[in-house]
């Protein structure tokens, strides 16, 4: 149960990080110093501090900025975020962080070369991103977010804290009330390895399909 | 050894450079070129290392936006505007994207995809960009690419080409489009020297078929033969342009002279 859990904030963390890590690594390499500046924090803050920290600060002060939001928008009362979002976004912007620089790095190794082919063909900026940029992206990006993807879902466990029920709260409870902690820890211990395993196939089976163009078929 | 014939004055303009500037920061890299393509033309832009030929062609394209003067294509001239901070920019991106679909560009390094293979290379401008029929785009890719002699390798990706046979992909990239004018910057410069006549014979067949076209080279024996026209660039300006007979065998610049001595062995 706490499993299926585990792999459905893993999941939408690590989808949303991508998304932060797509804005993130554009405001890097645009030319507007505001937006440099403001994805430096960003990165720098949530790498730098720990990160039951960053979950404790969303957990305790997550519902206060959601509603405050809201208000600004004209809806008053209280907006509760459930632990879930939380987990979710605690984690997610963990994982933005880090895919941020992947996917930064990604971006400058696509050969400038290409882009400007594209543009001589009379591409739109659109098309360009769209039909070469992110495909080659791709390729260069799997590999870090397949790293990212494994401390993403590790740190799922840190959620625990906020009484979601995932595998490792799940196995926590179990563990107090059965006294047989070993046996309860090392179960959710396979199954983290379990997942990683099969994740780690996934990504290295997407890596050798994106780069059928670079290596040799 | 057969000569382009030399192209009449009469015959319609397909690209005009009128006074064109280009700045680099402080270096001045093109000092006021002005230069006509008729079409039919093919122009040999020869000159030593640095004196603005690559940049003078990447401003016909826009690939460099230049600081003053005016591109025009096909009778209509790329609007360009100036930014507070005094930088030109082009006024109208779309009008520089159908511009561009006109102007086939063809680079020293190739630049293919190396996510797509060759056949995909080749219709993907002429499907995403000017909405052709994929089945249709897809016949006229296997055309040129049996033209250019590597229709076999349709379905290998760049990598697994060689360097000659990518440059020849890029033709066929280029023409894909089917431009009015063909943009080359130094087609076989990369190339092993044994895989350059491939990519020349390839050119001059494109010539020969009365394609206009501007040429960067080296190659002083291809430029003498395949060329109406040739012009040598100097620090910026145009220091002799003319006939290929007289700019390479009879130079009035000494300037030209000594660059012809030196390019001796490129001479055929
Ligand atoms: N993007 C750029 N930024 C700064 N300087 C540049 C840029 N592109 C070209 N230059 C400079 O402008 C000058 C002219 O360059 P250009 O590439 O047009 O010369 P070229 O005639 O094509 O030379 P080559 O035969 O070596 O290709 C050179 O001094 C070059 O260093
Ligand atoms: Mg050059």
């Amino acid at each position: 149960m706490g499993t299926a859990m585990t792999v459905a904030v893993a999941v939408s963390a690590f989808a949303f990080g991508i998304l932060v890590g797509s804005l993130g690594a554009s405001a890097k390499l645009s030319h507007s110093l505001a937006l440099n500046v403001v994805a430096d924090v960003y990165t720098t803050i949530v790498r730098g501090i720990p990160e039951l920290l960053v979950i404790y600060l969303l957990f305790f002060g997550g519902s206060g900025v959601a509603s405050s939001i809201a208000a600004a928008f004209g809806y008053d009362g209280r907006v509760d975020l459930n632990a879930f979002t939380i987990g979710v976004l605690a984690v997610g912007l963990i994982s933005g962080a880090y895919s941020t620089e992947v996917i930064r790095g990604a971006v400058q190794s696509v050969p400038f070369g290409q882009i400007e082919a594209a543009r001589a063909c009379g591409m739109s900026r659109w098309l360009i991103l769209r039909r070469v940029l992110v495909p080659q992206t791709l390729r260069f990006a799997l590999p870090g977010l397949g790293n990212v993807w494994q401390l993403t879902l590790k740190d799922t466990a840190l959620v625990s804290v906020t009484a979601l029920a995932e595998l490792m709260r799940v196995t926590h409870l179990a563990a107090g009330a059965t006294r047989q902690p070993f046996l309860f820890y090392g179960t959710a211990a396979v199954l983290y390895l379990m997942l990683t395993t099969v994740s780690t196939a996934l990504f290295n089976r997407a890596e050798i399909s994106a780069n059928r163009g670079v290596r040799r078929a | 050894m057969h000569r382009h014939p030399p192209v009449s004055d009469s015959a319609p303009a397909a690209v005009v450079v009128e006074d064109l500037h280009k700045r680099f920061g402080e270096l001045e890299v093109l000092k006021g070129v002005s230069l006509t393509a008729h079409e039919g033309d093919v122009i040999t832009l020869i000159g030593s290392s640095g004196s603005g030929k690559s940049t003078l062609l990447r401003c016909i394209n826009m690939l460099e936006i230049p600081d003053d003067g005016r591109v025009v294509i096909g009778g209509e001239a790329i609007a360009l505007k100036k930014t507070r901070g005094g930088a030109s920019v082009p006024a109208d991106s779309r009008q520089v994207e159908r511009m561009r679909t006109r102007l086939g560009m063809v680079f020293q390094s190739f630049n293919l995809w190396t996510h797509m293979t060759i056949l995909q290379n080749v219709i993907e401008a002429p499907v995403h960009v000017l909405g052709v029929p994929k089945a249709e785009a897809v016949d006229r890719a296997r055309m040129l690419l049996d033209k250019v002699g590597i229709l076999a390798k349709a379905d290998a990706y760049p990598v697994q080409l060689s360097g000659g046979q990518q440059q020849r992909a890029a033709i066929a990239r280029a023409l894909a489009m089917q431009p009015k004018v063909m943009l080359f910057d130094e087609p076989t410069s990369a190339l092993d020297p044994e895989l350059v006549g491939e990519v020349l014979r390839v050119i001059r067949q494109l010539a020969d078929e009365g394609n206009t076209m501007i040429l960067v080279t080296h190659e002083m024996g291809f430029a003498r033969e395949v060329a109406s026209k040739v012009v040598f660039l100097h620090q910026g300006r145009i220091e002799e342009e003319g006939s290929p007979d007289k700019v390479l065998t009879n130079p009035d610049s000494d300037r030209v002279r000594q660059f012809l001595s030196r390019h001796l062995s490129g001479a055929a």
